[in-house]
């Protein structure tokens, strides 16, 4: 038993500041943390061995519950896998609804972020903010889909309804109120206002040796300066026929973290702007046998989810249910730099620190 | 996509086998997973990261499935390689890749692998007292499983 100067503490499970049930111990001399250990499966449900006694197409109630803040970008990534394994070709406005769904699933899941870590600064205002304008978003999900937290609204070969009449317009007016909101009130509660600057500059620093040490993709890592996204750098979806930049950010402070976020909100209206203006008629899924059977191969797909790189690889054996899914969180491999940047941290930063990550301990812990 | 095989080749000579590229992924089998290490170390010239490790359960043996990614290039390479002995035990890859380490240990506590040299091989998604591996396909819920509480544990 190695001894401690200072005192241990106890940062979660059950916290509000932790996002879900992560669990952070860290040893605090003074007010600066020495150490920090992170603690994780307390949300553990065994998603990957329940793939295994189900059948494709059964599989995707559960996916919505993996990262249940993005549940359109899971069930985006597991319909891929599944048509990639199968070899189904999805019709061209299947595709366009997809991004279309996936883009305004990512602003909502970023708008989560932004106002988690507003209320983590003591800033309730901002969080009561952004969840406003996610809200107007989540109408739009709840009249395509039925649902609001878990839609299910892909399937195999596409998606289960078409997009409803005049749905174009909805969504322009919502998109102008979010984009406003972000170009002109969030200036004043956020990205312009000094006591936010002063709380998350230069905090919780995760530099590019880190990043490429950790393995952490998405907007932590172009935080950090590394320009790179899968949707351009191997487009899937209609992302190679639309226009739209990479956001990238310098300091891979927490506050560089956020901005990259907040500049991501803005490229996704763009995309989806775009693709409701070429949306193409047409049908919107391939009809697939509900009961399938996919031969004996292994399956690769990774796709760029609001929390980094996702990737699922699925062994089948001819069978009707998957022989093996594992499934790759960016989130879990974000976590590990924790342990080493909540290090030289003053303690009223960890949750700021905590949260500026992103986590969402569903697809952690699976 | 070659290249890295013909890499692989001159240093591992017929221990390697080619399974063809599909899509951006390009997978590699590994006749002798003692060689394992030897062929991370000529991978990392190419590749910065191990993207992820996807372990199956052929009973008797264990598939593993190491998907490397490199952050400047879509490439990813997949080396596959197969555990058969009774030990379940297989190098560690910490040493060569650093994003290995909370892989493998997951790997280890959802199927049990023992990874030589690992420096921190802990349970990491159940806890610590949890009865058995449950991504093993001979996992069965026993009284034990039904019946734990996790009241023992020390929190």
């Amino acid at each position: 038993m190695e001894t401690l100067k200072g005192i241990r503490l106890n940062v979660g499970p059950v916290h509000p500041a932790t996002h879900g049930v992560l669990k952070v111990v860290v040893d605090i001399e003074g007010d600066t943390v020495n150490k920090a250990q992170v603690e994780m499966g307390f949300l553990h449900r065994g998603k990957e061995k329940m793939a295994e006694v189900r059948y494709f197409s059964n599989y995707y109630p559960i996916v919505d519950k993996l990262d249940y803040v993005s549940a359109i970008n899971m069930e985006v990534l597991y319909a891929s896998l599944v048509e990639k394994a199968a070899g189904i070709e999805i019709p061209p406005r299947a595709v366009y609804i997809r991004t279309i769904m996936a883009e305004i699933q990512r602003i909502m899941s970023h708008l989560v972020y932004i106002g988690s870590i507003g209320e983590d600064l003591g800033n309730i205002t901002g969080m009561f903010w952004a969840l406003r304008e996610r809200e107007l978003l989540m109408d739009l999900v709840e009249e395509v889909s039925g649902g609001r937290l878990a839609p299910m609204y892909m399937t195999t070969g596409g998606s289960f309804y078409d997009l409803p009449q005049h749905f174009d317009e909805k969504a322009e007016k919502a998109l102008v109120r979010v984009e406003t909101k972000i170009n002109k009130d969030y200036n004043s509660m956020f990205t312009k206002n000094q006591l936010f600057l002063m709380r998350t500059k230069g905090v919780g620093v995760l530099d590019r040796y880190m990043v490429k040490k950790y393995g952490i993709t998405g907007p932590n890592m172009r935080a950090a300066g590394i320009d790179r996204d899968l949707r351009k750098s191997e487009p899937y979806l209609a992302y190679d026929k639309v226009d739209f930049d990479v956001v990238t950010g310098e300091d891979g402070d927490a506050n560089s973290r956020f901005m990259v976020r907040v500049g991501e909100i803005l490229q996704s209206i763009r995309i989806v702007r775009q693709c409701l203006r070429d949306l193409p008629e047409g049908p919107y899924v391939t009809k697939t046998p509900w009961l399938m059977k996919i031969p004996d191969k292994r399956t690769f797909v990774r796709q760029e989810t609001p929390r980094g790189e996702m990737a699922m690889y699925m062994i089948t054996n001819g069978g009707t249910q998957p022989y093996r899914l594992k499934i790759r969180s960016p989130t879990f491999f974000a976590l590990r730099a924790l342990e080493e940047i909540l290090v030289g941290v003053k303690v009223a930063d960890i949750v700021v620190t905590i949260a500026s990550l992103d986590p969402v301990m569903g697809e952690v812990d699976r | 996509m070659k290249e890295y095989f013909e890499k692989l080749k001159g240093v591992l000579g017929n221990k390697v086998k080619d399974f063809g590229v599909d899509g951006t992924e390009y997978s590699v089998l590994l006749v002798d997973k003692k060689l394992l290490k030897t062929a991370a170390e000529i991978i990392r010239q190419d590749f910065d990261v191990l993207f992820m490790l996807a372990v199956a359960d052929y009973k008797p043996k264990f598939e593993l499935n190491y998907v490397f990614s490199s952050y400047d290039k879509p490439d990813t390479i997949v080396i596959r390689t197969y555990i058969t002995d009774r030990d379940y035990s297989i190098d560690t890859l910490t040493e060569v890749f650093d994003s290995a380490n909370w892989e493998e240990r997951e790997a280890y506590d959802l199927f049990g692998i023992k990874f030589n040299k690992h420096p921190d091989l802990r349970r990491i998604l159940l806890p610590e007292d949890w009865p058995g591996h449950p991504l093993r396909k001979d996992f069965v819920v026993t009284d034990e499983v039904r019946n734990w509480t996790g009241l023992d544990l020390k929190f």
